[in-house]
C-alpha cells in the first residue's frame, strides 16, 4: 500500500477546505465550470457521499449513536471507498478530480472530537497529497453569520453538540467552529495548505484560483469531456 | 488499570473495569464458535455474568458490512476501515460496559483476525496496527492453531467453501479449493507471525471438539482464578505433547459447587451443551 504521498498519476486533484461557511463550495465550483470550458475532463466528489456506507452513516446520526472514534472510522470508511473507486482510478486516467473537503477536515474535526492527532493522520495515510489545497480562511463571525442566516438551524453534530459544549445549538456550533478553526491553522504550515482570503469579493479569490491550478495544470494531460 | 496498544479513545477511563476480556482467535471453520457455545454455560453455571460478542454484530455497522459483502465492490482499505467501525462501535458499546459491570466478555475473533485478513489483502502492516491502537489488551488470547490440511476437511464437511473465507477477492480462480488453500494457507502464516508479536496462548485445534474444550477450559479457569500463565500454554510450547498436561489440569481445576446435585447437574448441562454445539456443527 502506497502510503501518504505525492502521486505521478497523470490527472490532478484538487481540493478546498475550510469552516462552513467560508465559500469553499462556491469557489470550487467555480472552478469546476471553468476547467469544464477550457476542456478538461473534470470529476467531482464531495465529503461524506460513498453509496456503500451511506445507510449506516445515516443510522448512526438518526440515533446519535455516534461517538468520536466511530464518527472519524465511518467518515475514515467513506473517504476510503472513494478514494479506491473514485479518485484514484481517475487520477490514473488523466482526470481532473475536484474534492469538497479531504483527509484535512478530519484531522480538524476529529482531533477536535478528541482523537489523537497522530493516530487520525496514520489512519488517513493511503491518501495520496493534493496537487494543491485551498483552504479558505475565513473569520469566525463571518462565517457563522453566512450559515445561520441561511437556513433554519444547524444539525446535531454539524454543531459538534455531541461534545456537551452547550446545551443551546447556536452556542455549540460557534464553540465548535471555533476550535476547528484552530485546527485548520495549525495544518496551514503543516501541510502547505495554500490560504485563500475568503474575505475578498468571490471573484478575485476564483482569480486566484484559476491562477494556481492553471499552473499545474501545465504539463497534465488533457482529457475532452464526451459532449 | 487497563491498557491499550497506543493513545485510547477519548473519555474512556481504564480505571474500574473488573470484568476480563478473554479472545478466541483461529481461523474461518476451526471452531470458535462451537468452544464459545461451550464456555458460556460452563462460565454461566458458576454464577459468572458472560457477554459474547464477534464480528459485525455491531448495532451501527453491522448490517452496512455484510450488504457491502454482498456487492464484492469493497475496497481493501474500505473493508478493513468499515471493519473498524464495527470493532469501535462493539467496543464503546458493549465491550466497555460489560467489562465495568464485571462480566466476562468472550469475543469471538478480536483485532488480531482483522489485521490479518488485511495484511494478507496488502494493507501496510504498520498503518493497521495504528487503525486498531485504541483497543484495550485482552486478558488473554487463546488461538486455536489449525494447519490448512486439518482445516479443509472441517470446512468442506460443515459449510462449504465460502467466497470470502477462501479470499476469492484477492486470488480469484475457477477452483475455490485451490483458492481457499492459498488464502487460508496466508492466513495462517500471518496469525502465526501476530501468535509470536502478542503472546497468543496456543491451543490445537485439530484434535476433537471435546478436547480442545477441555484445554480452553483450563486455560479459562486459570484467567478468571488470576494465576500466572503456564508456559504449557505459551507460543514456544510443542503442540501435541501438553495434551495430557492440560488434562491434568482439568481435573485440578477448582470445581465451583461440590455439592452432589447442583455438581451432576453441572456435569450433565455441560454434556448436553457439548452433544448440541457437536450436532449443530455436524448437521450445518
Amino acid at each position: 500500500m502506497k502510503r501518504y504521498g505525492e502521486h505521478r498519476f497523470p490527472g490532478k486533484l484538487f481540493v478546498v477546505e475550510g469552516i462552513d461557511g467560508s465559500g469553499k463550495s462556491t469557489q470550487l465550483a467555480l472552478l469546476h465550470q471553468w476547467l469544464q470550458s477550457e476542456g478538461y475532463g473534470v470529476v467531482f466528489s464531495e465529503w461524506n457521499s460513498s453509496p456503500l456506507v451511506r445507510e449506516t452513516t445515516k443510522r448512526g446520526k438518526k440515533k446519535l449513536a455516534l461517538t468520536p472514534s466511530t464518527f472519524s472510522l465511518i467518515h475514515a470508511t467513506d473517504f476510503a471507498d472513494r478514494m479506491e473507486h473514485n479518485i484514484l482510478p481517475l487520477l490514473k486516467a488523466g482526470a481532473v478530480v475536484l474534492c469538497d473537503r479531504y483527509i484535512y477536515t478530519a484531522f480538524a474535526r476529529d482531533v477536535v472530537r478528541g482523537m489523537d492527532r497522530q493516530w487520525v493522520r496514520e489512519l488517513y495515510s493511503f491518501a495520496v497529497k493534493p496537487s494543491a489545497a485551498f483552504y479558505f480562511r475565513v473569520p469566525l463571525e463571518v462565517a457563522m453569520k453566512r450559515i445561520l442566516d441561511g437556513r433554519s438551524g444547524v444539525k446535531y453534530y454539524e454543531a459538534g453538540m455531541d461534545l456537551g459544549l452547550s446545551e443551546n445549538p447556536e452556542e455549540s456550533f460557534g464553540i465548535f467552529q471555533g476550535r476547528i478553526l484552530d485546527e485548520y491553522e495549525k495544518m496551514v504550515p503543516e501541510f502547505d495548505l495554500t490560504t485563500v482570503d475568503a474575505a475578498l469579493p468571490i471573484e478575485e479569490q476564483q482569480a486566484y484560483m484559476r491562477q494556481i491550478a492553471k499552473a499545474k495544470l501545465a504539463q497534465a494531460k488533457r482529457l475532452r469531456v464526451a459532449p | 488499570m487497563r491498557e491499550t496498544y497506543a493513545a485510547p479513545l477519548p473519555a474512556m477511563n481504564l480505571a474500574e473495569m473488573s470484568g476480563k476480556l478473554i479472545v478466541i482467535e483461529g481461523t474461518d471453520g476451526v471452531g470458535r464458535s462451537t468452544q464459545i457455545r461451550l464456555l458460556r454455560p460452563w462460565l454461566e453455571q458458576q454464577g459468572r455474568a458472560v457477554l459474547d460478542t464477534a464480528i459485525k454484530r455491531s448495532a451501527l455497522a453491522g448490517k452496512g458490512i455484510q450488504q457491502a459483502k454482498e456487492g464484492h465492490t469493497l475496497g481493501r482499505i474500505t473493508l478493513s476501515l468499515f471493519y473498524a467501525t464495527d470493532f469501535a462501535d462493539r467496543l464503546e458499546h458493549e465491550i466497555v460496559p460489560a467489562l465495568r459491570a464485571g462480566f466476562v466478555v468472550l469475543t469471538d475473533r478480536y483485532i488480531y483476525s482483522l489485521m490479518a485478513r488485511a495484511i494478507v489483502r496488502g494493507a501496510d502492516a504498520r498503518w493497521i496496527r495504528n487503525v486498531y491502537g485504541f483497543a484495550l489488551k485482552p486478558d488473554a488470547t487463546f488461538y486455536l492453531r489449525i494447519g490448512v490440511d486439518d482445516l479443509i476437511p472441517r470446512v468442506v464437511f460443515s459449510r462449504g467453501f465460502d467466497y470470502w473465507e477462501s479470499g476469492m477477492d484477492i486470488h480469484p480462480s475457477e477452483d475455490m479449493y485451490d483458492s481457499f488453500r492459498k488464502y487460508q494457507t496466508e492466513l495462517l502464516t500471518e496469525f502465526e507471525r501476530l501468535a509470536k508479536e502478542y503472546t497468543f496462548e496456543v491451543i490445537d485445534a485439530s484434535s476433537d471438539v471435546r478436547t480442545v474444550f477441555e484445554h480452553l477450559r483450563a486455560g479459562v479457569a486459570r484467567v478468571l482464578s488470576g494465576e500466572p500463565r503456564e508456559p504449557l500454554f505459551s507460543v514456544v510450547a510443542p503442540v501435541g505433547d501438553p495434551v495430557e498436561a492440560a488434562t491434568k489440569k482439568v481435573l485440578e481445576m477448582p470445581a465451583p459447587a461440590k455439592a452432589a446435585d447442583p455438581a451432576s447437574e453441572e456435569s450433565t448441562a455441560a454434556a448436553q451443551a457439548l452433544t448440541r454445539a457437536v450436532e449443530g456443527d455436524a448437521t450445518k
